[in-house]
């Protein structure tokens, strides 16, 4: 735990804006959109810290970061003319639990010793969690990226409107 | 033979023709990372302009077509097309939505998108040195994310860039794809675990974790999903697949490695 204070939010923008941005390149996103994809990295990435730092919850926090970068992707795509996926896939990307992944390969190569499993069981506890938490954060990623098609029933971004959001249409 | 001739100035296009072209399209977006509720609606406009039915299966490798003239139900065909190898470039998606956009509301002919979507293929992706840099950057970024400091920062990057190097290296080679993914697997973990056993910086295991992250599947791993929600279902399955496979072979890069520097030290 950080402590929650600006700099700290202003950090983890900063970082996940790189990180959106140079993941837009990998992705071979177009190059006026980069930067569109680190802005939404950034919040998205903000939000989910305030959040974990509030106490929300790992799932949570991440859940609410991408449904925001849906949300506000849907907007921005009005704006600069393109299909959202090609920035929220990016900017989703900020979030993706390597750590866990990396944990969860790690005790399982552990397991493969018997010895080592059978002095310290609590390693297959960890590995089992480990991997439910990045099945489940990934998850919530990739709903997080289709929010749009999920809540608004309409197949293209074009059709949707702010009335649709706030619920006249 | 493509005939032509004017019905209510219109001139008649050929199933073949339109199958032909959707066909290139369709696998083309496939291949360039689109999921298949994308397909369906870019080439969905394009088939209302010109006045035809359509109906397709998407697969993970490959898309079969049915198109039939509304006007004219003895003007069908089915075809199977199958994608070229896969590689993320969502440029293309971006250009592909436009173009049909433009011709849904502007009613263009269908020779304007032939030659249009020619110029859309040969649009150059980044070069391999700029995606090395910024692989470098975002796993550096991502090590920072997982608690590590500046110098675990550092390795990341370092472990990254080369990483990428290696496996854009192996792919020019035309080793099999997994092969290159692990080969470069192995190559990140050996940086970054080397920084581990020197004891280069606080948390070397965020180093170790992160870097690797420029490999992960991404794109199939999230569009997988949304075809799941949407219900393309042997499309999702094959995503899925893919995309596990991919995780396996990053698993077994770094195991190997691993297993040789010795797996006391982690």
């Amino acid at each position: 735990m950080e402590e929650l204070t600006i700099i700290n939010i202003f950090r983890d923008f900063t970082i996940a804006f790189l990180v959106g941005f140079c993941w837009a390149i990998l992705f071979g996103s177009p190059k006026r959109l980069l930067w569109v994809a680190g802005l939404l990295g950034g919040m998205g990435h903000a939000l989910r810290f305030i959040l974990i730092q509030l106490d929300f919850g790992m799932i949570t926090a991440t859940l609410a970061g991408s449904v925001l970068i849906g949300l506000i992707g849907i907007f921005a795509a009005h704006r600069v003319d393109s299909p959202p996926v090609v920035f929220t896939m990016p900017a989703c990307i900020t979030m993706i639990p390597g750590m866990f992944a990396y944990k969860t390969m790690l005790a399982g190569i552990k397991v493969t010793d018997l010895p080592t499993v059978e002095q310290n069981p609590h390693i297959l506890i960890e590995m089992s969690h480990n991997l439910m938490l990045t099945m489940s954060l990934l998850f919530t990623l990739a709903i997080g990226i289709c929010i749009g098609a999920l809540l608004f029933r309409k197949s293209s971004v074009k059709n949707i409107s702010f009335k649709d959001v706030i619920g006249k249409g | 033979m493509p005939e032509f001739r004017n019905i209510n100035e219109k001139e008649k296009i050929s199933a073949q023709r339109f199958a032909d072209l959707i066909l290139d399209i369709g696998t083309f977006l496939l291949a360039s990372g689109a999921h298949c509720g994308r397909l369906s609606s870019n080439i969905g406009r394009l088939a209302t302009t010109w006045e035809f039915d359509i109906n397709m299966s998407p697969t993970f490798n490959g898309l079969t077509v049915t198109v039939k003239d509304k006007n004219d139900p003895s003007n069908s065909v089915t075809c199977y097309k199958n994608s070229p190898p896969h590689s993320v470039h969502l440029a293309i998606l971006t250009a592909v939505s436009h173009m049909s956009w433009k011709v849904q509301e502007e009613n263009l002919p269908i020779s304007y998108v032939e030659k249009e979507f020619a110029k859309i293929k040969a649009k150059p992706n980044y070069k391999d040195i700029v995606v090395a840099v910024a692989v470098g950057f975002s796993c550096g970024g991502l090590c920072l994310f997982s608690a590590g400091d500046e110098k675990n920062a550092l390795i990341a990057f370092v472990a990254a860039f080369i990483g990428y190097l290696v496996r854009v290296f192996f792919a020019r080679k035309k080793f099999n794809p997994m092969i290159c993914i692990s080969i470069a697997a192995f190559i990140t973990t050996l940086i970054a675990g080397l920084g581990r056993l020197y004891g280069f910086g606080e948390h070397p295991e965020a180093a170790m974790a992160t870097g690797v992250l420029y490999l992960i599947p991404g794109v199939p791993l999230i569009n997988c999903v949304i075809d799941l929600i949407e219900g393309y279902l042997p499309s999702a399955l094959n995503r899925a697949l893919f995309g596990g496979f991919i995780l396996l072979c990053i698993a077994a890069g770094m195991t190997l490695c691993i297993t040789l520097l010795g797996i006391g030290n982690f």
